[in-house]
């Protein structure tokens, strides 16, 4: 019981970051707790928060969150309805009820001085178009996408394009995905194994693995070494993308080929 | 095209939710009946309707599921915008009408209240013009993304495993939270592709509607003092954009996740339900009938955006209206907020099932 209620106090600590922000809600908190009249604002903005805090750290809590079946890993969001920044705002508003405009000033400044500007998240950058993904996975699934409607291809993709592929088009698939990168979900995948783990790509390996997931095309970073030359090993290089090389194997090409005529040719 | 497809977005973003927002109107008093009001009860109506007909459809239809989806959502959602406009129409002729005096209002305000509307103005322009150029790199983006972006272009609903686009079991943890499904549903309708929806399009209109909740929340907490209103509108502005202290908080998911089911359950769901608790404990007894509705709907429309957030939501209406109701010896609230749980409950209890293999599709 002990070592859930110190995970919980961790997943507090992570939450609020420790930093000034959580300092000004107190404080604001504090004063609404003495000064604030009306009952069901005291309710709404004093109590409920410190019994959700107090219930959020209960170690059975977190048993029964988990036991209803939700990810353990997103218990945080129970603290979601704390209304912080209304408390915060709502008691700089009291405050300084006689005063708006030296209030605003003071409190604006508080809110910029102790939090941090979303904007300067190291996750956000220029888009790059409509679609908020990266121009370079638009051009490589443009050029491997497949040309008849209904069809779909596999490709392997690089680590750093992998989130961006299927949010572009459904039509191709991949033999591995994000759940490959999640350490803490230890997934195993053979084409992942052979493409990202080595420093130096086995391309032997690689082209096994590959072979057995129907993987027709297969992008590499132009800085990704290989023991031997791709196309020395029967790839053809289709085009070079904003530093990735995009290869297409014949072999699974022709194999794939012949699978569709098997099924749809009698159709054509 | 660019216009038809703009004017298709208004139509299913605005005017649709706008519509069906006027169906609990008559119900409430007419301070509420704001338009803002109107959109956020229509927002409310409309994930609760996402739900109805989304979860059957989700679980039965195997095969051509977002086609399925769509052929009922459409002529739903359709005839309750219908209801909402006829319903209006009928009432008005009986001196019913909505609230524009806060548009009227802005005459009679001070220099001071009108400048800090505009400063207010200001900063949330400047967060969808952020929204719109800039591109927030999230992981679970190759989860939700993924998933409208299969709903729209493969027919089909949490049956393949969106990572890598191969057959999946059914996805019982995620396929009761229809927000993606949504999301490709607008972008089918307005021919406009899924991502670009939820990275372009959807914080255009969710980020206002966070802030037509906190501007009721603000009137609702500030009562007579409504000239602080505009202080507490620049203030809740700023805290958003300055609340990302952790990766975790609602004011971070607010600006770099807003597409995401979750965000909406931060950011509008709980908001919401603190709001219309609000309103609900008022002394004045009348028009609260309409507000228990919502609050009913609520309960389940949070279930769009993710599981969580109806438990949240159902625990927050339990635990703030026991605290009323103590506090104010009124034993109905917290029979009518018991009842408000019914549909949320059902929704805990399906997903309990299907998390637990006690039911299968």
């Amino acid at each position: 019981m002990y070592g859930i209620f110190m995970e919980s106090l961790v997943i507090l600590k992570l939450y609020t970051g420790l930093k000034f922000l959580l300092l000004l809600t107190a404080i604001a908190w504090l004063f609404l707790f003495i000064t604030e009249k009306d009952r069901k604002i005291r309710i709404l903005l004093v109590y409920a928060p410190i019994i959700t805090i107090l219930l959020f750290l209960f170690p059975v809590s977190r048993k029964v969150f988990v036991a209803t079946g939700l990810d353990g890993e997103t218990y945080y969001r129970i603290l979601w309805t704390i209304p912080m920044g209304i408390i915060f705002v709502y008691a700089a508003c009291r405050l300084f009820a006689a005063h708006r405009r030296i209030g605003l000033i003071i409190s604006a400044a508080l809110i910029m001085l102790c939090g941090s500007l979303v904007y300067k998240s190291p996750y956000i950058s220029k888009a790059e178009n409509l679609y908020h993904i990266p121009d370079t996975v638009v051009r490589i699934c443009d050029l491997i996408e497949p040309d008849h409607e209904g069809e779909r291809v596999s490709a392997v993709m690089p680590a750093d394009l992998i989130h961006f592929v299927r949010q572009y088009s459904a039509a191709i698939n991949m033999p591995y995905g994000r759940e490959m990168l999640v350490g803490q979900w230890d997934y195993y995948n053979a084409v992942y194994e052979a493409m990202e783990k080595p420093e130096v790509v086995n391309m032997r390996e690689l082209l096994e693995a590959t072979r057995t997931e129907n993987c027709r095309y297969i992008v590499m970073a132009e800085n990704k070494q290989t023991d031997v030359d791709p196309v020395s090993c029967g790839l053809l290089l289709l085009d070079k993308i904003d530093g990735y090389r995009v290869y297409e194997d014949p072999v699974t090409a022709e194999a794939l080929e012949q699978q569709r005529q098997e099924h749809y040719g009698d159709e054509e | 095209m660019i216009v038809l497809k703009v004017l298709s977005l208004v139509v299913w973003l605005l005017a649709v939710p706008f519509c069906i927002g006027l169906l609990p109107m008559p119900l409430l008093k007419k301070c509420f009946r704001t338009p803002g009001a109107v959109l956020a009860a229509g927002y409310i109506l409309l994930f609760t309707i996402l739900e109805l007909v989304g979860i059957p459809v989700v679980l039965l239809a195997v095969y051509n599921g977002f086609t399925t989806f769509v052929k009922v959502f459409t002529p739903v959602t359709a005839l309750c915008a219908i209801a909402g406009i006829l319903l209006t129409w009928r009432k008005r002729k009986k001196g019913y009408e909505l609230n524009f005096h806060g548009i009227t209002a802005l005459k009679e305000k001070s220099w001071e209240e009108k400048v800090m509307l505009i400063l207010f103005l200001i900063i949330v322009g400047f967060q969808l013009y952020m929204s719109f150029t800039r591109a927030s790199f999230d992981g679970d983006d190759a989860y939700y993304g993924a998933q409208a972006v299969a709903a729209q272009q493969l027919d089909t609903m949490y049956r393949v495993n969106p990572y890598t686009g191969r057959s999946a079991p059914f996805d019982v943890r995620h396929c009761l939270a229809l927000f993606p499904i949504w999301e490709a549903y607008i972008g089918s309708m307005s021919g406009i592709h899924a991502t670009i929806i939820c990275h372009s399009v959807i914080p255009l209109v969710l980020i206002p509607l966070t802030y037509i909740l906190y501007y009721h929340l603000g009137k609702t907490l500030l009562k007579e003092k409504k000239e602080l209103l505009p202080m507490f509108m620049v203030l809740v502005s700023l805290w958003q954009m300055f609340g990302n202290i952790s990766i975790f908080t609602t004011e971070t998911f607010f600006l770099t996740r807003t597409w995401q089911g979750k965000s909406f359950a931060g950011n509008f769901v709980i908001p919401a339900v603190l709001w219309i608790l609000l309103c609900l404990v008022q002394e004045d007894d009348t028009g609260k009938k309409g507000f228990w509705i919502l609050l009913s709907c609520l309960n389940l429309a949070g279930g769009a955006s993710s599981s969580l957030a109806i438990l949240l939501s159902c625990l927050m209406t339990a635990g703030l209206s026991v605290l009323f109701s103590v506090r104010e010896r009124k034993l109905g609230i917290l029979i009518k907020a018991a009842f408000s749980c019914v549909p949320g409950g059902i929704y805990i209890l399906l997903y309990v099932a299907l998390t637990h293999g006690l039911l299968a599709f």
